[in-house]
């Protein structure tokens, strides 16, 4: 029912809606409630004060207000449109579209409700919704040249790239003039139609079009790319030489322009005379810049690489820069290489003078503690790994220049090589004492502590950069600003612990900013449209797309991941750090499980006495809002949940969708699936596993255990599913194999692979259980294996576990990797 | 080896702003959301770079339309070392167009390799002729030694203030800025092109009228695109679009 107000209520109700736009929300739930008085069911006027409710951050009264708005006013366009932006408020998009939707059906004309459906139709990528809204918004205002751009980005995104340019043309088609050369918005969309033309395979084209409009676009940079780019990959080979030389006289150090030159020049990768006489004429005229000498190391051979590895090498050691050897490592594949650069540093210190407080000797002060400085990354790199060389050369550098922090947080990684994090930690504490202002080092000193498992010391460490007055201090601070990194570290230092409810707090905090990236590209759906950046908008929304592809994503699901596994297959883990489970006395188990529990209620008892202590204090955030406190700051609520598995698939899903071949996301899906008995959707994780490293031995173990769950079925497979699974598996482990044939020959295969060997040992045992005390000994003896690494024997540690092995058998193998890597910490059992 | 890239124009690499706010939180105290680099990303792509390590194989990057999967994460995702993520002032007090540095480091490790140097020229060049900005200006920690040198000595900026207690751990900050102006486009050479370009398009082309006219029609547009920004590091652009975001549809 429409509800007519007295003219005196209707101009209340305007300035209502002003005092709405202008964020005076006091003043506006002030005047709508002046309306209420009169008109207590009025629709519009209850709609508008829950939202202005909701922007304070009232959300549960919002919308029981909205409700009820609704219910008085159900025709009412207002109510829906509240409604709808009361649902974007909880991000519950869906609804909020339905709800539009209603509005706009009442209210075919108006732009707010139109545009408001539109963003959303975009944050959804609802492409064919959105072509839909935009020719309606263009129509209603085609003068807009937004408008038009809108429509093009609808379609370009949607896949129709014809239409997009046409658009985009037609919009150009009426311009009597051009526009000016300042004007951005023009330049912009310009290039943005002529990147249309080139995705779309029209290279050509676009060359044209860049030809006859690039000499007044403002991005000139952006312009001489996709030139340069675009004539490459014409085959105009002249042209594009001009362009990248144009480029590289621009920015030398952007080695993809001289790869790029080197083919425009049609230099043969095997002609490495005339591929080294073109980068020696960038050096003359660059002399200061890297690329050109760094990027001939990598095809020179022989005496030729000698020579110019020497010079290389000789520069930079002079020149003290503390990235040299990052930058050559790429080359140590090649063993010939590896070694040649060793000999010549060694040369460097055998015949350098040595500092003897001559003049000369002072000079080579710097030259003598770089070299002494490469020598002990050379040694501590895995490829040419020797840690008491490693430690002897760091210490010759810090004797020399005792207040280089590189070389005191080299010796730290050397410790951590060492298998010895405590020491590691340590050494990194020295190093970030010796510049206690510089950020970098203090991240490093943190990062350890946490390797350390210190997540106490770790967070004081990194409380000396942050702002300690944020709600939650330091790590309240490192949340707010989104610092993955060490959230990432944290959350992995107490899922070492076994510590699962503050793991996965960490974890989920991380899952959250991702969540936050996703969201923050609200805004710029319409925002971009008014700045008329339009590329790196399509750039942006793109990137969006496949946000949790990035490796910091990766990183904390597979965490969060082996977190719910532990969980789920030991749920006493939800109270704290127990021994082992199985293999342990129960009564043991029962002891330990009570004092955890104790515990874990000690700390919620502190935990809340800090909450009630910081409420007394003062709790407003700088902009005078009030910061919600964490009602679960230690995970309790997370690490009891009813359904581990269901809260792994959550981090699961995204990392199998972006990151199919990964290998280990595979291998966890296939864990996941099989605990929840999907085992079509297990055998789908194994079958893509398989397609990327067939050898893969995490994956052997499982092929096996997913034959031996097929085989004792507690009930037979629904028959559609058992058809499926049984013909694909099939290809991967048929029914009819010899299993422990088919072990010894993947063990005989890779007998020079530790990895591998654990696997077929993992096979064995499981294959022939009275087997065990044997494939115990067989993997110590993996421990003589000149190969192995001390992660790697860790491993095989944490095998014996999984095996439920004896504490012999496991004290045994201990002692023998602490006999081989005495300074490891990780063998010392309690 | 370090490349320097581009940060949002051509080709992309906003992928990377993850990357690139570790690389800031690594090294630096002050911090931004995400958010805020979106915001420069997406409102001046021409004016941040990013430098980074070269895979070893080299970049893969995605296919502008759907690349999910090319290639490894390392070639996809390479280390970032250093960036510099820069901006136009908004509201320039003097009125005056320039250039801002928000913030660029390098990480301690790729020191002595010239990368802040070359990810400050490119930046000020495209400020330059991008935006037609006269000057650029940053804040610098008086006791930064090494960044005083790079700005003053290597670069050529002058001190133009000291700002007492500008950073929040209560250091003063020099306020220092260097002309742009002779990095400009040719305007009267583009427009000269313009009206040959006309001239031969169409014979019965109307010149020589509207040039003098457009600078500053533009400048009139621009004021009105003008969106206001807090200062400080928690900022995003939630708080920086203008009102009409969610505006019913009453009235």
């Amino acid at each position: 029912m429409p509800q007519p107000l007295s003219s005196k209520d209707a101009s209340l109700f305007r300035q209502v809606v002003r005092h709405y736009e202008n964020k005076q929300h006091k003043k506006g739930i002030k005047t709508a409630e002046q309306i209420l008085k009169k008109n207590p069911n009025h629709g519009d006027t209850l709609a508008m004060k829950a939202l202005i409710m909701s922007n304070m951050g009232q959300q549960e009264e919002a919308f029981a207000l909205a409700k009820e708005a609704l219910k008085n006013d159900m025709k009412s366009h207002i109510c829906w449109h509240v409604y709808g932006l009361l649902y974007r408020a909880e991000k519950n998009y869906e609804e909020a579209i339905k709800a539009y939707r209603f509005a706009l059906r009442i209210e075919p004309e108006s732009q707010p409700i139109q545009r408001d459906l539109a963003l959303l139709q975009m944050q959804m990528r609802d492409y064919q919704g959105y072509i839909q809204s935009r020719k309606t918004m263009l129509q209603a205002r085609p003068g807009l040249r937004q408008n038009w751009t809108a429509l093009a980005i609808a379609h370009h995104l949607s896949g129709d790239l014809e239409e997009a340019e046409k658009v985009l043309t037609t919009y150009e088609e009426t311009l009597k003039i051009p526009p000016p050369i300042s004007d951005m918005e023009h330049s912009e969309a310009v290039l943005y139609k002529n990147v249309v033309m080139a995705e779309a395979g029209k290279v050509d084209k676009a060359l044209e079009h860049l030809e006859q409009v690039g000499y007044r676009i403002s991005d000139v940079l952006a312009v001489m790319e996709m030139k340069a780019d675009y004539l490459l990959r014409l085959d105009k080979k002249a042209e594009a030489e001009a362009a990248y030389t144009a480029l590289l006289e621009r920015n030398p150090d952007n080695s993809l322009y001289y790869d790029a030159l080197v083919r425009a020049k049609g230099i043969s990768s095997d002609d490495h005379k005339a591929l080294k006489a073109e980068y020696d004429a960038w050096v003359e005229k660059y002399p200061r810049g890297d690329a050109p000498r760094r990027i001939p190391l990598e095809f020179l051979e022989g005496d030729d690489f000698k020579q110019a590895a020497d010079a290389y090498l000789q520069r930079m050691l002079k020149k003290g820069v503390p990235s040299l050897f990052a930058n050559l490592k790429s080359l140590y594949t090649n063993p010939v290489k590896r070694a040649t650069v060793q000999e010549l540093v060694e040369s460097y210190i055998a015949t350098a003078p040595q500092s003897d407080g001559s003049a000369e000797g002072a000079d080579n002060t710097e030259f003598l503690s770089s070299s002494y400085y490469f020598l002990a990354q050379h040694y501590n790199y895995h490829l040419s790994r020797d840690l008491t060389k490693a430690m002897e050369n760091v210490d010759k550098a810090i004797e020399l220049a005792p207040k280089a922090v590189e070389y005191q947080l080299t010796k730290a990684r050397i410790w951590k090589h060492y298998g010895n994090m405590e020491k590691a930690a340590e050494e990194m504490e020295k190093a970030r004492k010796l510049d206690e202002k510089d950020r970098y080092i203090n991240s490093k000193a943190a990062k350890y502590q946490l390797r350390n498992n210190d997540n106490d010391k770790g967070l004081d460490n990194m409380s000396k950069f942050t702002r300690n007055e944020t709600v939650g201090g330091a790590l309240g601070d490192l949340h707010e600003m989104q610092c993955t990194w060490y959230l990432t570290e944290d959350g992995e230092a107490y899922l070492r612990q076994k510590k699962l409810g503050l793991a996965l707090k960490r974890f989920h905090a991380v899952y959250n900013i991702f969540d936050t990236w996703q969201e923050d590209q609200f805004d710029f759906h319409s925002f971009s449209l008014r700045k008329g950046m339009i590329r790196a908008y399509v750039d942006m929304v793109r990137w969006e797309d496949r946000l949790r592809e990035h490796p910091f994503y990766t990183r904390v699901a597979v965490s969060a991941i082996k977190a719910y596994l532990i969980l789920h297959d030991d749920p006493d883990m939800a109270h704290g750090p127990l021994p082992n489970g199985s293999g342990e006395d129960d009564s043991e188990r029962k002891k330990a499980l009570k004092k955890a529990k104790k515990e874990q209620q000690r700390l919620e008892k502190l935990e809340a006495e800090k909450r009630e202590a910081r409420k007394a204090a003062s709790t407003k955030g700088v902009d005078g809002e009030v910061k919600k406190e964490d009602p679960d700051p230690l995970g309790t609520k997370l690490v009891q949940t009813q359904d581990p598995l269901k809260d792994a698939i959550k981090f699961l899903t995204p990392l199998l969708e972006l990151n199919p071949k990964s290998v280990e996301a595979q291998c966890l899906g296939f864990e996941v699936y099989l605990r929840r008995g999907k085992h079509a959707l297990a055998l789908k994780c194994l079958s893509a596993a398989h397609a990327v490293d067939a050898s893969n031995p995490t994956l052997h173990v499982q092929l096996l255990r997913f034959r031996k769950t097929l085989d004792t079925l507690p009930e037979p497979l629904a028959p559609q599913v058992a058809e499926v699974v049984n013909a694909e598996f099939e290809t991967l482990l048929p029914k009819g194999q010899n299993l422990e044939e088919w072990n010894n020959s993947f063990a005989s295969t890779h007998k020079d692979n530790v990895p591998h060997q654990q696997a077929g040992l993992t096979c064995r045992q499981l294959l022939k259980p009275d087997s065990k005390p044997q494939c115990e000994q067989d993997l110590a003896s993996t421990l003589d294996s000149g190969d192995i690494t001390i992660e790697t024997a860790f491993a095989g540690l944490e095998l014996l576990n999984e095996w439920g092995s004896s504490q012999a058998a496991k004290t045994a193998y201990a002692q023998k990797a602490s006999g081989k890597w005495p300074e490891a910490t990780v063998f010392r059992l309690e | 080896m370090v490349d320097i890239l581009p940060l949002s124009s051509y080709p992309s690499y906003i992928d990377l702003l993850p990357s690139i706010q570790t690389c800031n939180i690594t090294n630096l105290p002050e911090n931004y959301f995400l958010k805020y680099y979106l915001y420069h990303a997406l409102t001046w792509p021409q004016l941040s770079f990013v430098a980074v390590v070269r895979p070893k194989n080299g970049y893969s990057k995605h296919s502008t339309a759907d690349g999910a999967g090319v290639g490894s994460v390392a070639e996809q995702y390479p280390k970032v070392v250093g960036y510099v993520l820069a901006k136009m002032e908004e509201e320039p007090t003097d009125g005056v167009a320039h250039g801002h540095i928000t913030s660029l480091s390098v990480m301690r490790t790729h020191r002595r390799l010239g990368i802040a140097e070359r990810l400050m020229r490119m930046s000020q060049r495209a400020m330059a002729e991008s935006h037609r900005a006269k000057y650029v200006s940053l804040h610098v920690r008086v006791s930064n030694n090494a960044a005083l040198r790079l700005y003053r000595d290597t670069l050529g900026f002058e001190v133009e203030t000291v700002e007492s207690k500008y950073y929040a751990d209560g250091e003063d900050a020099y306020a220092m800025r260097m002309d742009l102006s002779s990095m400009w486009m040719d305007w009267a050479e583009i427009e000269r092109k313009d009206r040959e370009r006309a001239a031969k398009d169409e014979k019965d082309a109307d010149e020589g009228e509207e040039v003098g006219e457009l600078g500053k029609k533009d400048a009139e547009k621009d004021n009105e695109k003008m969106v206001r920004v807090k200062v400080g590091r928690g900022l995003g652009v939630g708080d920086l679009v203008e009102k009409n975001e969610s505006q019913p549809a009453a009235q």
